[in-house]
This record gives C-alpha cells, structure tokens and sequence, in this order.
C-alpha cells in the first residue's frame, strides 16, 4: 500500500491544461524521480500534493489512506523542499531552522535562544552542516544553505514525505554526496523522496522508481533498475514529436553570400563563458538550453543590457557596441524579454502609448506628438499583428497574455529591426497564439530579419528553428542542424553530457 | 453618442481634481464675502504661484518614480545666493537672478547625478543633500536675511500684469511649457515610460539616466525660480524661505492625481490639487482660523483624496 497515492489528478489554468489524468505512488523507504522537461508539469504536481494549490481540477489525493479533500490535515505529512534558496539571509541558522516556531514545537511565549541554538545543533549535526547555529545565514556557504533548507523542512515532526527540487542545481560533486547520505538517511529511517532532477546521472544512481511528465501527462513509470538512460530521456523528450506542422523559414533560393547578419566571437559575462555564434540572412537560430543555461543572458549582454567581460559583437560585420540598449535599437538590434510583465509592457500606460513609444520618429510633427498620425500608425500595427483589444486607449495590463506579446512584437517591428531577439515568446501563451507568433517569426526570418529564439520548449524550437545552439551551464556544447539532428543528441547536448557540433 | 463623450470627460482623470475645485471655489465664494475680492485673489494666486513653481518640478519627479525632498531649501539657499551676489558683491541684480537659476539647475543636477550613478534612493538622498543645503544656507546668512533687495527686480515679485500677479503668471507660463513638455513630446513619454517600468523602458533603449538627471535639473532650476521670485516679492533674502515648500508639493500632486509609485498623473493635475490646498489654507485664514489647524486640513484632503482614488480604481477594475 502506498503511502501517497494520486489518481486521475488534473489542474486547469484558464486557457491551459496544465496536467491532466496523472497517477503517482510513493512507498516509503524509496526514493521516486519526478521527470520531465520544463513545463511538463513537475511544480504544477507538486503543488498539488503539498497542498499550497488546495483546488485540483480534477482527481483524487490520498495520504496515508484518506482522501486530501476529506482530511486535508494528511498534507502535514509532506515537507517541501524548493529550488531556489528561500532562507532568511539577515537571521541566524537556527532560527531560520525553526520559524514557524509553532511548528516545529517551540510553543511558548518568548524563545529562549539558547535553548533555540541546543536544539539547532542536532540537526546541523545529522546533516552534517559544518556552519553554527548562530552564524547569520548570508554568511554560511551555499552547500550548507542548501542542506539547511532540506534540514528546516525536516523539522516538521510529522513529515513522510520529503519531496525535493533540483537540491543539487548548484552544487558541486563533493556536496552532491552530502545531500545524497542525507536522503539515503531518510529512505532507510522509512520515509518517502520524491527527488526532481535534471541531472541523468543522479538519477540513476540515487532513484528507486520513476514517473515521467510531458506536457502535463504521465507518459511513463516504473522501476530505475529497469530503464535505460537513453529511455529516459527519449519519454521525456517525446521520440513521436510530431513533424507535421512546422515553421522553419524557407532556405533563400541563391545560396548564402556576404557576412553574416550577427556574429558573437568568444562572447563571456557574468554566468556564461566564450560564446560565439553566427546568425545568418533569412534563418531562426534556436537556443536550447534548461533554465539557468546562460541563454537569457547571453542574449541580454549582445543587447546591451547587461554588462560583457570580454569578447566582440559583429552587427552586419560591424563592430557592435555592447552595454548600450539605445545604442542597440538605433541599429536594429532588439530583443524582446521572457519577463513580459517586467521588462517588456508599460503596464499603466494604454496600449497606443505602449506601442506609440517606439514610433515617436513617425508621430512628430512640428507641435509635438501628432495624435492623429499616432492613432493612425497605431491602428495600423493592432491589424497586421491582430491584437486584439476593445479600444487602443485600453490599459495594457488589461490584455491576455498573448495579445500584450503581440503588442510587444508589433512595436518592435515598427521600428524596422535588422535582428530581433526572441526570449520565451509563448511562455504562458495558448496554443492558437502560439502558432500565430510562429508565423509572425517565419515571415520575418524570410523577409530578411535575422530572428533569434530561446526557448525551452524543445518542440518549439524543432518546429520553428532553421539551426539550434545549445548550451548547459554557461557554456556552449553545440550547434546544430535543426532537420538533420535528433532528439535524443539535442537533449544530450541540453543536459550537457558531452560536446557536439554537426554544423558550426 | 452624447453619453459616450459624457463618459469620456468623466473617466479623463483631471476630472475629479477639477470638479473637487470647482466645489470648494464655489464654496469658499459663499462662505465668505472677502473669498472673491480683487485682493485677495491675488493673495491666493500668488501664493499658489511659488508652491507651484516647486509642485510642478516635483511632479515631474514623481510621475519618474523620483521625489526630491531638497527643492525647498534649493529655492532658500539659491534666493540666498542671489541677494549675497547683489548685496555683498555688488552684482548686476539680473546677473544675480541668473546666476541663483544656474545654482539651481546645478544642485537638482547634483542629486540627479547622485541617485543615477551610485543607484541611491532619492527620497534617502534628497533627505541627505536637503540636510546639506540648508545648512549651507545657514553657514553663508548665519540665519540672518539680507535685506534691501533692489527696487529694480522688486516687481518680479510684487508687480502685476494686466491686474494678475507676475509670479502667478510666471507659474503658469512655466506649466504650460511642461505639460507640453509631458504630453506632447518624446521626452514626456520617456518620462512615463521610465516611471512605469524602468526596466522595460531600457530595454526600449530609452537612455533612463539622461532623462533622469535632467529632469532633477529641471525641479531644481523651478525650485530656485521659486526662491528668487519670493525674494523680489519680500525684497529681502530670507533664510527661512523654502520651508513650507516641501510637503505640500508632494501633496498637491497626489490630490492631483500623480501615483506617488511613477508613471500615473500630470503637472496639470498636480497645479489643481495645489489650488485646492491654496484656496484651503486661504479660507481658513479669512475665517480666522488658527492657523494651526492648516496642517490638519490639507493633511485631512490629501488622505480623502487618495483614498477616493483608491476606492474608484478598484471600481474601474472591476468594470473591466
């Protein structure tokens, strides 16, 4: 009998299915990988059988024996572990340790903290965290933060259920060993691990069992002892990627003559090293990457928003002054962010001031802004790019998703760019709209535009990207042919087993 | 048709400020039979022309998502400038006057350059150069003003053009040129654009910190023309001039609409919401008043003001 057993578990976001028809069993004393690629559904899961989303669409949770929606008591059961390092950095190890005080039993009035720092101790001692109880926690070393995250959710003495996310992203071989005796601790002391990971090799080596999500579906489980690597990796890529529809720009009748239109040489900043690519006329070059990747950045640093350390940047075979966004969007080289809301819409402002803002060259008359011509361009922009919208003097923020990334694409557009640099533009975007952005980037790549696209879909980019550069932690591992390479290499690439190129 | 342009002047935001306006004019005139003489209109018009001069520059700062708390004493410590450079130096008054505007420009330029380069808080730092401004101000009068201003520049302050006060008109000479400014040029919608989301208005490659620094320059050089206006006014170069000009600005620019978080309001809104505070401060001293309760009430207006703002946002957003 399992201690944790989900069954048909579904959750609708508007306009997405974010997971539907999952099954999941958790025995204690065994550790279960939780697999699948960027949202595939993991944290939407997670969520769920924590209980920090109480309202799955559809399905039933049952912890030890009793349905969830009839005793929601039962999530008490299960501790959380996030990825990202969510400590206190300004108070102290124990303290961080034990708040909420309640929960971990310090019930009285006022904490004594000695007693606090005692009682610290033993836990930093079984996770074998060599830093002190009262050393404040931006002090200690990321190793130790991260072992201290996975000791506080310990703490709750009622936990069965230890579920971690990607504890290892940051560490290195040495301290992956320490989280690796910490959860063979917990296996053998008869709880349950759900362990998420990236990482092939860890996987294989700590997991018990398995379940694979893809695009909100179980698509496989069993027992680690009887999968391959390769099989692995395959149900997590999807091998029946469908082919049929695709968006790859046209290939230009004469063949390629002249510079390329960009060209990074060698290219290093901050979390990426010695990056170097070509873009060339009338193609969609893919980046690929997991999160964390450096793809954003390497983007963000050609378009002069974050700071590079060494290395050149050719736009149209000149020199390209990096560290200047205006300099940038006077030369044609725009990008436009993954983080929509924060880099991208003006979100107070209407959608004509969002979109006039990069058409002020058009609009200015001799008296100012002329509103009728910024009326009339704009009008112009909300039909060919088909956002729609009850009125242009709408609040941005009042529009889906979609049709701000529309708005987004049409104001860049506008001012005729010679490159323009996707990052995640469907991120959070329904189908439909997904494959209208699609075309907006075939047309462009084919007009002449060089179109950039990092995405951590892989089926976006197989769909879409002419040529896929990956890269894994900071660093380049390839470049590739997107119709004549597979899956299973890309996805090697991603996961950064090895260095391949069967086209530079 | 006629409902449609009905709705659209009243959804217009300077509605609500105007029409608030409108109502305690129309109030005051009632209430008391001195509200509308010659006289005192021009009392009313001419001190709401030097905290305008001030609330509209720090409008402009706000709308950035700035706030520059040093303008008072800018516009004390440059009306100081100037009369030391007429009185103890023997300058051309003109010159002066000039030379207290590039003092101005030159210590908002200051704070702007502060605040972009070292990625201060400008409400930290403009406590920090206020600090320093006006101890400065003390330093060079020893808290002692510097009296007989010359006649020459006296109407500046005092004298009137076709019966309305020059500094009234000066006020609205300048507020015409920046809501222009705000409204009607690429410059003002980069001025929003940054308020709004800074980080997006770089990635549009609007250069954030040039527009920034000038528009601190900008709130300073108003700041001074305050300083110097008020010192022809009173013909003497008081110390302690700049003293009130520090919170009601920010409060008449909220009344007027200017979100104090960047990107939302005008200086237009910002004028009315000073006329409201003006009119206010006026009716409670024909009512004899003290006017110790001057705090009380504009503070009482500027909390109604935003919670009315709150209250019809969260009904405007659920209309959509």
């Amino acid at each position: 009998m399992a201690f944790l057993e989900v069954e048909g578990l579904g959750r609708d976001f508007p306009g997405v299915r974010a997971l539907d028809n999952v099954s999941l069993k958790l025995e204690l004393g065994r550790v279960h990988i939780l697999a699948g690629e960027n949202g595939a559904g993991k944290s939407t899961l997670v969520k769920l059988i924590t209980g920090s989303d109480p309202t799955p669409s559809r399905g039933h949770i049952i912890i030890d024996g009793k349905d969830v929606a009839e005793d929601p008591t039962k999530f008490r059961f299960i501790a959380y572990v996030p990825q990202e390092l969510s400590l206190f950095p300004h108070l102290s190890v124990a303290e961080n340790l034990f708040i909420p005080y309640d929960r971990a039993d310090f019930t009285g009035r006022l904490i004594n903290e000695r007693t606090l720092e005692r009682e610290a101790q033993v836990y930093l001692d079984r996770f074998a965290i060599t830093a002190k109880p009262s050393a404040l926690v931006r002090s200690i070393s990321v190793p130790d933060q991260q072992l201290l995250q996975i000791a506080r959710a310990s703490t709750n003495k009622h936990m069965k259920v230890l579920i971690l996310d990607e504890p290892t992203s940051s560490l290195t071989t040495t301290e992956v060993e320490r989280v690796f005796n910490v959860i063979k601790s917990f296996r053998d002391t008869g709880h349950a691990i759900v362990f998420i990971s990236h990482k092939m090799g860890e996987v294989l080596e700590i997991g018990d069992d398995f379940t694979v999500l893809r695009n909100g579906e179980k698509v496989a489980d069993g027992k680690i002892d009887d999968i391959t690597e390769r099989d692995l990796i395959r149900a997590m890529s999807g091998s029946e990627l469908s082919f049929e529809e695709h968006f790859r720009p046209t290939p230009p009748a004469e063949p390629q003559s002249g510079p390329p239109i960009l060209e990074a040489r060698n290219l290093t900043g901050l979390r990426f090293h010695d990056v170097s690519f070509e873009l060339r006329r009338g193609e969609i070059l893919g980046f690929a990457g997991l999160l964390g990747a450096g793809r954003s950045e390497v983007m963000q640093t050609i378009f002069g928003y974050r700071k590079a350390k060494s290395g050149t940047v050719l736009l149209q075979n000149q020199p390209h002054k990096l560290g200047d966004t205006n300099y940038s969007v006077n030369h044609g080289l725009l990008y436009l962010s993954e983080e929509r809301k924060l880099h991208g819409i003006l979100p107070q402002l209407s959608v004509r001031e969002n979109i006039g803002i990069s058409i002020l060259k058009q609009t200015l008359a001799r008296f100012g802004i002329s509103s009728r011509k910024e009326r009339t361009l704009v009008e112009q922009i909300i039909a060919a790019y088909d956002i729609k919208t009850a009125s242009m003097n709408k609040k941005i923020s009042f529009l889906s998703g979609g049709n701000q990334q529309k708005a987004i694409i049409g104001r860049a557009m506008a001012t005729a760019p010679s490159v323009l640099i996707f990052d995640e533009p469907t991120k959070g975007i329904d189908v439909r709209t997904k494959a209208e952005i699609y075309k907006i980037m075939k047309r462009l790549a084919e007009s002449g535009v060089g179109i950039i696209l990092i995405s951590s879909e892989m089926d976006e980019l197989r769909k879409c990207a002419s040529r896929i550069v990956t890269m894994y932690a900071g660093r380049q591992t390839g470049a590739f042919d997107n119709a004549t390479t597979s899956n299973e290499t890309l996805i090697g690439a991603i996961f950064g087993s090895g260095s391949h190129s069967n086209a530079a | 048709m006629q409902r449609k342009n009905l709705s659209f002047l009243l959804a217009n935001p300077l509605a609500g400020v105007f029409v608030a306006l409108l109502i305690i004019f129309v109030l005051s005139a009632l209430l008391s039979p001195y509200f509308l003489t010659s006289y005192n209109m021009s009392v009313v018009a001419r001190s709401l022309a030097f905290v305008g001069l001030v609330t509209i520059g720090q409008s402009m700062l706000l709308i950035l998502g700035e706030l520059d708390l040093s303008l008072g004493v800018i516009g004390g410590l440059c009306g100081v400038i100037a009369g030391m450079l007429m009185m103890n130096f023997g300058v051309n008054p003109w010159v002066a006057i000039f030379l207290g505007l590039v003092a101005g420009a030159a210590l908002g330029c200051f704070n702007g350059i502060m605040v972009t380069q070292l990625g201060l808080h400008s409400l930290v730092l403009t406590i920090g150069t206020a600090g320093i401004y006006g101890g400065i101000n003390l330093v060079l009068t020893k808290g002692v003003a510097i009296t007989n201003i010359p006649k020459e520049i006296q109407f500046l302050g005092r004298g009137d053009v076709l019966g309305v006060p020059v500094p009234f008109v000066v006020m609205i000479v300048v507020l015409a040129i920046a809501a222009f400014v705000t409204l009607k040029t690429p410059f003002g919608r980069y001025l929003y654009a940054i308020g709004d989301n800074t980080a997006a208005a770089t990635m549009l490659g609007i250069k954030v910190n040039r527009v920034r620094i000038l528009v601190f320059t900008a709130a300073g050089t108003l700041a001074a023309l305050a300083g110097l206006l008020m010192v022809s006014r009173l013909g003497t170069a008081q110390p302690s001039i700049g003293d009130t000009w520090v919170l009601p600005p920010i409060a008449a620019s909220v009344i007027g609409g200017v979100a104090t978080t960047g990107g939302v309001g005008t200086p237009v809104g910002a004028i009315l919401g000073a006329a409201i505070i003006a009119i206010i401060e006026n009716i409670i001293v024909l009512f004899g008043v003290s006017p110790y309760w001057q705090g009380v009430v504009s503070g009482v207006i500027v909390v109604l003001a935003i919670s009315f703002d709150a209250i019809s946002r969260r009904y405007i957003r659920r209309e959509d």
